[in-house]
C-alpha cells in the first residue's frame, strides 16, 4: 500500500456524543459488512461496553475505501475509549494518528470532554475535522454548534461536516474529508525500525496481539523486535492489519497501522507507549510520550465465598491478560479471608473489573472501599506510600502526610457556577479559575484533592447540574494533609473492609455519612444491628437497624408449593451473595456504597 | 392423554390416601390484586367446561393409581365455583363421589364469594354432600372491598354467612386480608371482631402479596397506593393471634385458625406435601412425587380434553433429597410441625444427618423446637418463618 494512500485517524468525542454509531456506520460504509451482519456498535464488544454504551478496551480496524478520485484508500480507524479514567490511552491512539475526527452532539455542544480530548489532539499535531453528529434530532442546531467549533475551538467552518451516524445520512461525506483532509503518514521506511504500541490485548492461541503503529521502517515475520522501555526481545510470528478478522501480510512498513504476533504470553511486557525497534538494527531513541501506566484508586477485592478464592486468582491473571492497567497483589482481612489488593485507573475502571469478574467469572465479590495512594512522612525519616486503610502507621509516629492532587476541569452551563463553586470548596479545593469559552458556558478548573473525588463527586456534579456538567482530571502532586483512620463496628466488631482513611476536619460527617448509608443497605435481620464509626477508640456515629419483624409468606397450597419453594430458593441464593461478618449478613452493594450518595 | 406413565398404583406406605382439587376459573369480576388462574366475562364457557372436566374425571378415575387410593377430600376451588349453576355444581360432585373411590364421610369443600349464592344454590350444595364452605370475605370495610375491586359490600358478606348456616354448614370459613393499602390497625381489629362476632370455624388469614402484573402493583407502583410498612403488618399479625385465640380460634397453621376438630383435612394434605390429584384448568396435581399443571386457559383445556390430547402444561419431578427438603418446608408451616418419625421413613433420610449443623445452630437460635417427635418453628420464628425456611430449602 503506498504511503499517501494511507489515513490513520481517530474519532474524538464526549460520552454518548455517538462515536461508536459513527464508527459501525464507517464500516459498513466501505462494504466490510452486509447490512445483515451489522450489528449495532461493532467495535465495542465487550457486553459491559454496549450496556454502558462506553468503549473500554479499543480496537482498531482497517477501512478499504475507494474514493471519488478514484483510487483506493487504507483508513485506518483507531478507536479510542471513551472515559477519563483513560486517558493515557486515549494519547496512546491519537499519537497513532495524522488526524482526527472531532464529533460533536448537534444538540449537546462541546462538553469538557470534547475539549480534553481536542486539546490532547492538537498535542499530537493532529490535524481536526470537526463532525456534527445526531443532525436528525428535533433538539438538534447545528449552526449555533457550529459556530461554538468555529469561534470557541477556533477550528476551521469550511471543514466541518454535518451528519446523522444513525440514519446514515453525510456519513459519505466524511469519507471523502478524510481522504481530502487528512495527511497521509509521514516517516521513512528505510530507516531504523520504529512502532509505537498503543493497545495490546491477549489471545488464548496466539499470546499477546500488538496493536501498532509503525513510524519509521519495517518488520516482518522472522525479525526479532525490541520492547525499548522494557530491553525485552522476541521473534516475530506474524503481522497484518485489523479487518473485522485479523488479516496477515508480508509486513509492515512506515505509515500503517496493524499488529503484531510473537507468541508473548506476558501482557506487562508490552506496555502501551513503547516503541518496538529491530534488535540487530535498532532506533537510536525511543519515541516520545512514554508513561508507565499510574494506578490511583486502590482497593481489595474478596470472593463471598472463601473457598472461590483459588477462582478469584485464576480469573485475575486471566483479566489483567488484557487489561494491563489493572495490578493486583495477595492481600488478607481478618474479616474477608484472603483476597488481593488491586491498583485501578480510576473508580470507574474499578467498577468494570467487578462487573467483569461477576461475569465472565462468576464469582460473586466484595470490594472495600477504595482509596488513593497516601504518603506518610513518619518521624524517623523514612516515607510510606499507603493505599489500604489496614497499613496505617500509628499516628504518633507520623511527622507529616500528603495526599495526591488533581486539577479538574469541569464545563458547565453559566447558571450551574454557584453551586459548582460550592461542591468544590466543600471537597477542598484550591486555585480555582474560570473563563468563559463561549458566551453562558463556563470552563472551570480547580485543584481537588484525588480522594474526595473518588467520594461521589462525579455523582454529585451530575446532580447538582441536572446532567449538564462534564469532569475530566488529572493528577498533579501531592500536598499536605492531615489524615484520621475511619472504622467501622457492626455490632461491636469492626469490620476491617468498611475502614477508610479520611481528612480529620471531614471524619464526623464521613463517620455519619457511612452508618446511613449502611443502615439503607443492609436489610433488617433477626436481632437488631448496632452501626458505629469510630476513631480509635472513640465512637463518633452510630445508627441503629431494628430487628426483622416479618418476613413469612401468608398464602400457601397445593398449587403454589413449586412457586414458593423456588422463591425461598431464591432468598438462600441472595443470602449467600451477603458476606456474614460475626452474625451480621452483609450485601455487597453495601461496601461500595459509604463512598456514594444516595441512590434515588 | 391420562398419565398412565405413573406406575406406583399400588402407593407408598402411608401414601395411600389422596385428595381431590377441582378447578372452577370463572369470576363476576377480576379483582384488582387477583394473580389467580381467573377469568370474568367468559361464563359462556361454563357449560363447555364442565363437560370438560368431568371427561378428565372419568379418565383420571380409571387410571390404576387412582383406583388404588381412597380420597378423604374434595375441594371446589377457583375463581368462584359458585358462579355456576347449581345443577351442573350438583353433577360435578355427584359425579367425583361416584367415579372415585371416597371414605365415608369426606370433606367436601366449596369456595364462593358473597354475591354468587342465594339460599337454593346453598341448600343444593349442602344435599349434594358438599359440607364445608369458604367464603371469600376479604374485609368487612366498604371503602377497602371498593379499593380491592371486590364485588360485594361488607353487608352482603355478613348475610352470605348467615344464609350459609341456614341453608345447613355447619363449618364455614372465612378469608380475610391485611396488610392493605390504606388499612389501619383499628380497621384490622374491626374486621377481625365482625368475622370473630359471626362465630365461624375456621378462618384464613392472608397478608395482600402485591403480584406482579396486577392492577394492584400498577397502581401502587404509581403512587396510587401504599402499603402499610413492616412494622405496621407486624403489629397486625400480632392483634390476630391475640384477638382469635380468645375466640377459641387457634392457629394451626401460619394463615390459618380454626376450632377444635374444624382444621382443613384438604389443606393439611397439602402441608405434608402428599398425593392429590387436580383437576380443570391451571389446576395442579401431585401423583407420588410427579406434579403436573393444565393448561391455564379454559378454552385450550376444554379443547385438549375434547381431542383427547394432553391437558398438561408443566411437569415437575423432584429428586428424592429435593422432594424431602420441600416436605420440610411446607411442613413447618402448621404449628405442630412435622412428625420426624413418618418424614424419616417417607424418605429413608435422617433429618438431623442431612440437615447437620444448620439444624443445629437454629434449635440454638430458638428459632426451630424439637419436641415430642415434632420438629416444628418455634413462636418467635412464626413471623420471620421464610428466614428459617430459607436455610432449610
Amino acid at each position: 500500500m503506498p504511503q499517501d494512500t494511507i489515513r490513520n485517524f481517530s474519532i474524538i468525542a464526549h460520552i454518548d456524543h455517538g462515536k461508536s454509531t459513527l464508527s459501525d456506520r464507517l464500516i459498513q460504509k466501505c462494504g466490510m459488512v452486509t447490512d445483515r451482519q451489522f450489528k449495532d456498535q461493532l467495535l465495542d464488544s465487550m457486553d459491559i461496553e454496549r450496556e454502558r454504551g462506553i468503549t473500554i478496551k479499543s480496537q482498531t480496524i482497517c477501512l478499504p475505501y475507494k474514493a471519488k478520485d478514484g483510487k483506493l484508500y487504507s483508513l485506518n480507524l483507531v478507536d479510542t475509549p471513551g472515559h477519563v479514567d483513560f486517558s493515557y490511552e486515549v494519547s496512546r491512539a491519537l499519537s497513532s494518528c495524522e488526524g482526527a475526527l472531532l464529533l460533536i452532539d448537534a444538540a449537546q455542544g462541546v462538553e469538557a470532554q470534547t475539549l480534553a480530548n481536542l486539546y490532547l489532539a492538537m498535542d499530537y499535531d493532529l490535524e481536526i475535522i470537526p463532525v456534527i453528529n445526531k443532525i436528525d434530532l428535533p433538539s438538534a442546531d447545528p449552526e449555533s454548534v457550529a459556530m461554538q467549533i468555529e469561534e470557541d475551538l477556533g477550528l476551521e467552518a469550511e471543514h466541518i461536516q454535518l451528519c446523522s451516524a444513525k440514519t446514515g445520512e453525510g456519513v459519505d461525506d466524511i469519507l471523502e474529508a478524510i481522504v481530502k483532509y487528512l495527511p497521509p503518514p509521514k516517516g521513512d521506511a528505510d530507516a531504523p525500525l520504529q512502532a509505537l504500541i498503543f493497545d495490546a490485548n491477549y489471545d488464548s492461541f496466539r499470546g499477546t496481539i500488538i496493536s501498532c503503529r509503525i513510524i519509521n521502517g519495517r518488520i516482518k515475520a522472522g525479525d526479532t523486535m525490541l520492547f525499548m522501555a522494557n530491553k525485552i526481545s522476541y521473534k516475530v510470528d506474524e503481522v497484518g492489519l485489523f479487518g473485522l478478522v485479523r488479516q496477515p501480510r508480508k509486513e509492515l512498513r512506515a505509515g500503517e497501522v496493524g499488529y503484531i504476533l510473537a507468541g508473548i504470553k506476558t501482557v506487562t511486557d508490552t506496555k502501551p507507549g513503547d516503541t518496538i525497534t529491530l534488535k540487530d538494527a535498532p532506533a537510536s531513541e525511543p519515541l516520545p510520550g512514554f508513561k508507565e501506566i499510574q494506578q490511583v484508586v486502590f482497593s481489595s477485592i474478596y470472593p463471598i465465598s472463601t473457598d472461590e478464592y483459588e477462582n478469584l486468582a485464576s480469573a485475575m491473571e486471566k483479566l489483567t491478560l488484557n487489561d494491563a492497567s489493572l495490578t493486583y497483589q495477595k492481600d488478607s482481612s481478618t474479616a474477608l479471608g484472603f483476597g488481593f489488593r488491586c491498583g485501578f485507573l480510576g473508580l470507574l475502571h474499578l467498577e468494570v473489573i467487578q462487573e467483569r469478574l461477576e461475569r465472565e467469572f462468576d464469582i460473586p465479590l466484595i470490594l472495600t472501599v477504595p482509596s488513593v495512594c497516601y504518603h506518610f512522612h513518619l518521624e524517623d525519616g523514612t516515607m510510606k506510600e499507603i493505599d489500604n486503610p489496614a497499613y496505617f502507621p500509628d499516628p504518633s509516629t507520623i511527622s507529616r502526610t500528603e495526599e495526591p492532587f488533581i486539577k479538574a476541569t469541569i464545563h458547565i452551563p453559566e447558571r450551574y457556577m454557584g453551586s459548582v463553586m460550592t461542591l468544590c470548596m466543600e471537597r477542598r479545593g484550591e486555585n480555582t479559575h474560570y473563563h468563559y469559552p463561549m458566551p453562558g458556558r463556563i470552563e472551570f478548573t480547580c485543584e481537588v484533592p484525588l480522594a474526595e473525588v473518588i467520594y461521589d463527586f462525579y455523582d454529585r456534579l451530575k446532580s447538582i447540574t441536572q446532567g449538564y456538567g462534564s469532569f475530566d482530571y488529572k493528577l498533579i502532586d501531592y500536598r499536605k494533609s492531615d489524615l484520621v483512620k475511619l472504622d467501622i463496628l457492626v455490632n461491636g466488631e469492626r469490620v476491617d473492609a468498611l475502614s477508610q482513611l479520611v481528612y480529620r476536619a471531614n471524619a464526623r460527617q464521613r463517620g455519619l455519612h457511612a452508618c446511613e448509608r449502611l443502615k439503607e443497605e443492609i436489610p433488617r435481620q433477626m436481632f437488631k444491628i448496632a452501626i458505629q464509626g469510630a476513631i480509635g477508640g472513640t465512637i463518633i456515629s452510630r445508627t441503629t437497624i431494628a430487628a426483622l419483624r416479618k418476613d413469612v409468606t401468608a398464602k400457601c397450597y397445593g398449587g403454589d408449593i413449586s412457586r414458593k419453594r423456588k422463591l425461598l430458593e431464591k432468598q438462600k441464593a441472595g443470602k449467600k451473595r451477603m458476606k456474614t461478618v460475626g452474625n451480621v449478613d452483609i450485601p455487597q452493594k453495601a461496601f461500595l456504597a459509604v463512598l456514594k450518595s444516595e441512590e434515588r | 392423554m391420562p398419565p398412565s406413565f405413573i406406575k406406583d398404583p399400588a402407593g407408598n406406605a402411608g401414601d395411600k390416601k389422596a385428595t381431590i382439587y377441582l378447578h372452577i376459573p370463572f369470576c363476576k369480576s377480576k379483582c384488582h390484586y387477583c394473580s389467580f388462574n381467573s377469568y370474568a366475562g367468559r361464563t359462556n364457557e361454563i357449560g363447555d367446561y364442565f363437560k370438560a372436566l368431568n371427561s378428565q374425571m372419568r379418565d383420571m378415575a380409571a387410571q390404576p393409581w387412582s383406583q388404588n387410593r381412597s380420597f378423604f377430600s374434595l375441594y371446589i376451588g377457583g375463581g368462584t365455583p359458585t358462579i355456576c349453576d347449581s345443577a351442573l355444581l350438583a353433577d360435578l360432585i355427584k359425579n367425583c363421589l361416584r367415579l372415585f373411590h371416597f371414605t365415608d364421610h369426606p370433606e367436601i369443600t366449596v369456595e364462593t364469594n358473597p354475591n354468587t349464592i342465594s339460599t337454593e344454590k346453598l341448600y343444593s350444595l349442602v344435599q349434594t354432600g358438599a359440607n364445608r364452605l369458604s367464603i371469600g370475605v376479604q374485609s368487612f370495610s366498604n371503602s377497602l372491598l371498593l379499593s380491592l375491586g371486590r364485588s360485594h359490600t361488607a353487608d352482603e358478606a355478613k348475610h352470605a354467612f348467615t344464609m350459609a348456616r341456614q341453608a345447613g354448614f355447619t363449618n364455614i370459613s372465612m378469608d380475610l386480608m391485611y396488610g392493605l393499602p390504606g388499612q389501619t390497625l383499628q380497621e384490622w381489629r374491626h374486621s377481625l371482631e365482625i368475622a370473630t362476632s359471626l362465630d365461624p370455624e375456621h378462618l384464613s388469614l392472608y397478608e395482600l402479596m402485591v403480584e406482579e402484573g396486577t392492577p394492584m402493583a400498577a397502581k401502587i407502583k404509581g403512587g396510587g397506593a401504599f402499603l402499610p410498612g413492616e412494622d405496621d403488618v407486624a403489629d397486625m399479625e400480632e392483634l390476630t393471634a391475640s384477638l382469635l385465640a380468645a375466640k377459641g380460634l387457634k392457629r394451626y397453621e401460619i394463615s390459618n385458625f380454626a376450632k377444635p376438630v374444624f382444621t382443613s383435612q384438604h389443606n393439611i394434605h397439602y402441608w405434608q406435601n402428599l398425593s392429590w390429584i387436580g383437576m380443570g384448568a391451571g389446576a395442579t396435581g401431585s401423583l407420588s412425587g410427579i406434579r403436573m399443571t393444565n393448561v391455564p386457559d379454559p378454552a385450550t383445556y376444554i379443547e385438549n380434553i375434547r381431542n383427547k390430547q394432553n391437558p398438561y402444561s408443566e411437569m415437575e419431578c423432584l429428586c428424592r433429597q429435593s422432594r424431602f427438603r420441600e416436605t420440610v418446608i411446607m411442613g413447618l408451616r402448621m404449628i405442630e410441625g412435622i412428625r420426624i418419625d413418618d418424614l424419616e421413613k417417607r424418605f429413608a433420610m435422617g433429618l438431623e444427618a442431612y440437615y447437620g449443623d444448620t439444624l443445629k445452630e437454629l434449635t440454638e437460635q430458638k428459632l426451630l423446637e424439637i419436641s415430642n417427635g415434632f420438629l416444628r418453628l418455634t413462636a418467635a420464628a412464626l413471623t420471620v418463618a421464610n428466614q428459617v425456611l430459607a436455610r432449610l430449602v
